[in-house]
């Protein structure tokens, strides 16, 4: 097994709000190894765009907090850096990709500007070497005529193009670490083969190491070498995603994977999860689940899961699997 | 039941009939006293009793049925803004100003009372020297004057006492202000919302026209008509009201625009409602809340202009207004700075509370919005 | 592409203002003919009152400005003379009305000038702080006292800050000295107190629109990118969020330069006896001089449009989405 690169440990972010604390993130352990890319997947709510930002620190406070935990990059816990460490860090260590390109880029300047601001800091380049560097980044993810596009504002891409720039922009610091928040959820679906192929891409030209964060279990088997399934702030499940998706053990897992449309199926009823996503306020007693669950018994209703280690690298949350032995 | 609805539908029509009736005949009888008034008898009322007459007709007929057709929503509002204590702070200094105004000129003396024995008082608590020249001794001598408590504000050089003249002052600034806003309110709204409603040339004309009137400097303006005509209160007031009305065109004119095309604007014009109707009853009750918060905010523009016209010298000689004390303070700085001082005071408070009462009302009404 | 649509949208919006400043013209001409009094009759009861005969002046007028042919005349004589750049005859000042004008819009140019320098830099930094330090005590003393200069009326604080300075600390002179070279020190001292007049409510309102301004776009999404990307902070709020509160904040501060400045220019000129245009229009008023009231304001108005007009065009540089068609 390869090392890891980013270990986070019981890591929980709440927003303090008027209505109440929000435990957004609530508890979670995951490590990221080197040159994988490990999928976070759950439906809308769950907690997942928190988890990135909290890597970043870039949790929107106030409302938002990160209450405790420990995020490790190498041997340097990126809660405790202070400010200025951490900005050296955003972007040349760790960089991401936001999910809506429209409204993460800023509207009044020119993508080329945008591009190469990371670029720039670097005290070594030039201007005429960081226009190089951003028509090269820009080529890097299949922009068509990249020369011409830097001086383009947002507004006159198409939203393909536009994910395009921002996936460029993220590598301009040429970091370790990317995290994909999202970036083919506001695309049309042609163009989101074309995200998840620059992706596949630059996992194996680059080396690096992605955190794809994605609400559609369907794109996971593409990209992703291992995944990880949130539901209420917290993890449920981890596996590789063949055995995940082949053998889901948590009841959860079980029903994304149900509510796929089915190809082979030629007019089948599309599947969904009965019940709604929990409040996050008033979360539900024991397992977060067990109001949607229909395998639930008793001890569900009082007692959070611990993690079960199924297999090999395989960890649920679920007390289905509570009997040893089975 | 089609009967019956048809009655009802009928009573209401004659209700709204009679009620349009006697708007009109009160309206035709002001009118008739008015023209009475200036070619026969004379002036028994100023100009300004009629035009409060009016205001307050127009509003007794259209006003308290707006407000009472959106007391929900007003009421609603309401609950959010008095969570703001600034403007509910604004609210209650308002309403004592108000009362300041109706029954504190009973508890002061005559503000146009002249008495040279007094004169130069400075305010209770203070001391000041002055030289004066003793015709017994044939010197001058320097003597210490104390503010008394029998006039606690202190008195200008003719001996008026500054206290009774700034409680006189506080009615003209809230009529200029309530009356003038009033006004230019109610242009505002007929002409942003026929602009808006009735659209293509009409609107296109309306606001041509309120391009010119917002391009007049209107101080300049204002300055030049109140010289021409003569320094007359119920003037100033129309004046004010008559160009002040631009801004709010323009506010409810794009507010209305995305009203006009709505469900239930639709709907009526299919059931056949006449477009005086819609616009009374479905797109000015829409607008009322951003109405109101004009209406706060524009209130201490006017009061500041009618006293920035009193300052140089142009205010209603018949009334001591604040602006008008203050000029008389300026003149005579170097030995009664309080004239001065006081009425300045009173206006910075009255217009520091219209605007954070707008300003809460603002907030409570749309956060995001940049009146 | 750009340059084609911008370059008719200019001629368009020239037209118009002429249209629009033509309008006011007339409107001002008209409203000066027919109002009670005539523009000679001070002017001939100050000569009859000097024991002069009026009947010869009567007649030089008449013969000059036509004051006695009907309204339509004299204001096509109007137009045509202003055609040829003429304004009319200043009566009270024996000057021509250009003249008048070319010696003293100086004295009204430059303390808007320094004002709204002075309101704008100060106005904006304090509300920048202001926002990006939201609900701290900073932010709630900044607000608070924004408040305050909006609603202090600004010729009581001229009044207030002569009554301090100038007659108690006799810091300041009372009165304004035109002797002095305008680009001197020593005006520049005599203008602080004017400035600080004119440009406190200003400074105040354009702190609030700058703070409202910058918190708006320090929620958008773009500066958690800008963050993301590891930039210094210092770039994200100064270059990212400022550059798009920026725009709200150009047609606030050009509007204000419009309307709000000619009124209280033109107070604070006569508050502290400068003799810009305020001054010489309000004094043209009490001297019955129409010729100067109508000049200034149609100057004014055409002014107003003029900002109006640079500040849509400028939004078109500072905001590549904006198109008028």
């Amino acid at each position: 097994m390869t090392e890891a690169i980013l270990r986070i440990r019981n890591l929980r972010t709440y927003f303090f709000t008027r209505r109440g604390i929000v435990k957004a993130v609530d508890g979670i352990d995951f490590d990221l190894r080197k040159s994988e890319c490990l999928c976070l997947v759950g439906e809308s709510g769950c907690g997942k765009t928190v988890t990135a930002l909290s890597i970043l620190n870039l949790v929107d406070s106030p409302p938002g907090r990160v209450v405790s935990g420990e995020i490790y990059y190498d041997s340097l816990n990126l809660l405790k850096c202070p400010p200025d460490q951490i900005r050296r860090i955003r972007g040349k260590e760790i960089a991401m990709v936001f999910q809506d390109a429209q409204s993460a880029l800023n509207p009044v300047f020119t993508i080329g500007d945008q591009i190469a601001e990371q670029v720039k800091l670097r005290p070594e380049v030039n201007q005429r070497e960081a226009k190089e560097q951003v028509i090269n980044l820009l080529k890097e993810v299949g922009m068509p005529i990249p020369e011409k596009m830097i001086g383009y504002y947002p507004h006159q891409l198409s939203g393909g193009m536009r994910q395009r720039a921002m996936i460029a922009m993220s590598l301009s610091g040429d970091p370790q670490i990317l995290i994909a928040d999202e970036p083919t959820t506001a695309v049309d679906v042609t163009v989101k083969g074309q995200i998840l192929d620059i992706f596949s891409q630059l996992k194996s030209t680059r080396q690096m190491s992605l955190l794809f964060i994605t609400h559609e279990l369907g794109i996971v088997s593409e990209i992703g070498d291992r995944i990880m399934v949130m539901y209420g702030g917290k993890i449920v499940e981890t596996a590789t995603v063949s055995e995940l998706l082949n053998n889901p053990k948590h009841p959860y897992t079980i029903s994304l994977i149900k509510c796929l449309p089915d190809i082979t199926q030629v007019m089948g009823r599309l599947e969904s999860i009965p019940g709604t996503v929990p409040s996050l306020i008033n979360p539900p007693s024991g397992c977060l689940f067990h109001p949607r669950c229909d395998k639930a018994m008793a001890v569900c209703s009082k007692e959070e899961p611990p993690p079960f280690i199924v297999a090999e690298g395989r960890t649920v949350f679920c007390h289905l699997y509570s009997r040893p032995e089975r | 039941m089609t009967n019956r609805l048809k009655s009802t539908r009928s009573i209401t029509r004659k209700v709204d009939r009679v009620k349009n009736l006697a708007f009109i005949i009160a309206m035709v009888l002001l009118v008739t006293t008015l023209l009475l008034d200036i070619f026969v008898i004379e002036m028994i009322f100023d100009l300004l009793t009629y035009l409060y007459i009016a205001l307050g007709l127009l509003f007794v007929r259209y006003g308290i049925p707006l407000l009472y057709a959106s007391r929900r929503l007003i009421q609603y509002y309401w609950q959010r803004a008095i969570k703001n204590k600034l403007a509910v702070g604004g609210l209650v200094f308002i309403l004592l100003l108000i009362l300041l105004a109706f029954i504190g000129p009973l508890f002061t003396v005559d503000p146009t009372a002249v008495n040279f024995d007094e004169k130069n008082l400075p305010p209770l608590g203070f001391t000041i020297e002055e030289s004066v020249y003793k015709i017994e001794t044939k010197q001058f001598i320097t003597s210490r004057i104390t503010g008394t408590s029998e006039h606690p504000l202190g008195t200008d050089d003719k001996g008026r006492d500054l206290l009774a003249m700034i409680v006189s002052g506080t009615r003209v600034s809230l009529q200029v202000g309530l009356f003038a806003t009033g006004i230019a309110i109610i242009l505002g709204t007929l002409i942003g919302v026929s602009a808006a409603y009735l659209g293509g040339k009409t609107d296109n004309i309306l606001m041509r026209f309120t391009d010119i009137m917002m391009t007049f400097p209107f101080f300049l303006l204002l300055v030049f008509i109140v010289f021409i005509f003569g320094p007359n209160l119920a003037l100033i007031v129309i004046v004010i009201g008559l160009t002040g009305w631009t801004g709010t065109a323009r506010l409810i004119r794009s507010e209305s625009l995305s009203l006009r095309t709505r469900e239930f604007v639709m709907a009526s014009k299919a059931l056949g409602a006449s477009d005086r109707r819609i616009i009374l009853s479905h797109l000015i009750p829409n607008v009322i809340s951003l109405i109101i918060v004009i209406a706060t905010l524009s209130i201490p523009g006017v009061i500041l202009a009618e006293a920035a016209l009193s300052f140089i010298g142009l205010g209603d000689p018949s009334v001591a207004s604040w602006g008008m004390i203050l000029k008389a303070g300026q003149q005579n700085l170097d030995t009664t700075w309080w004239v001065a001082v006081a009425p300045g005071i009173m206006l910075f408070l009255t217009v520091l509370a219209f605007n954070f009462l707008g300003d809460g009302l603002r907030d409570a009404f749309d956060p995001r919005s940049n009146i | 592409m750009k340059k084609t649509w911008l370059r008719d949208y200019i001629i368009k919006r020239l037209l118009y203002a002429i249209f629009i400043a033509w309008a006011v013209l007339t409107v001002t001409f008209v409203m000066v003919r027919v109002g009670p009094t005539s523009p000679a009759d001070k002017y001939l009861s100050n000569l009859a009152a000097q024991g002069q005969d009026t009947s010869q002046v009567m007649a030089a007028i008449e013969a000059r400005y036509g004051v006695d042919r009907p309204i339509y005349e004299q204001y096509l004589n109007y137009i045509t003379n202003l055609g040829r750049g003429d304004w009319g005859w200043s009566l009270s000042t024996s000057m021509s009305v250009m003249e008048l004008i070319k010696a003293h819009w100086i004295y009204s140019f430059q303390l808007i000038f320094l004002s709204s320098i002075f309101a704008a830099i100060i106005g904006i930094l304090i509300g920048i702080y202001s926002a990006v330090r939201q609900y701290s005590k900073t932010d709630y003393i900044a607000t608070f006292f924004s408040f305050i200069g909006i609603s202090i009326p600004n010729f009581w604080l001229g009044v207030m800050l002569i009554l301090l300075f100038s007659v108690n600390l006799g810091l300041f002179k009372t009165y304004y000295d035109t002797s002095l070279s305008l680009l001197s020190l020593a005006n520049l001292k005599q203008l602080i107190l004017p400035v600080i007049t004119l440009g406190t409510g200003m400074l105040a309102g354009y702190t609030r629109y700058t703070r409202s301004a910058m918190l708006e776009n320090l929620r958008k999404d773009f500066v958690k990118t800008a963050r993301a990307k590891g930039l210094p902070e210092r770039t994200v709020i100064g270059k990212h969020v400022f550059r798009n509160a920026v725009l709200p904040l150009v047609t606030i501060i050009m509007f204000d330069l419009g309307s709000i400045v000619f009124g209280g220019a033109y107070l604070t000129e006569i508050i502290f006896g400068i003799p810009g245009l305020g001054q010489i229009s309000f004094n043209a008023i009490f001297a019955d001089d129409y010729a100067v009231v109508v000049a200034v304001t149609v100057i004014s108005a055409f002014l107003i449009l003029m900002i109006n007009l640079i500040t849509d065009i400028t939004y078109t540089y500072l905001d590549p989405r904006i198109r008028y068609d």
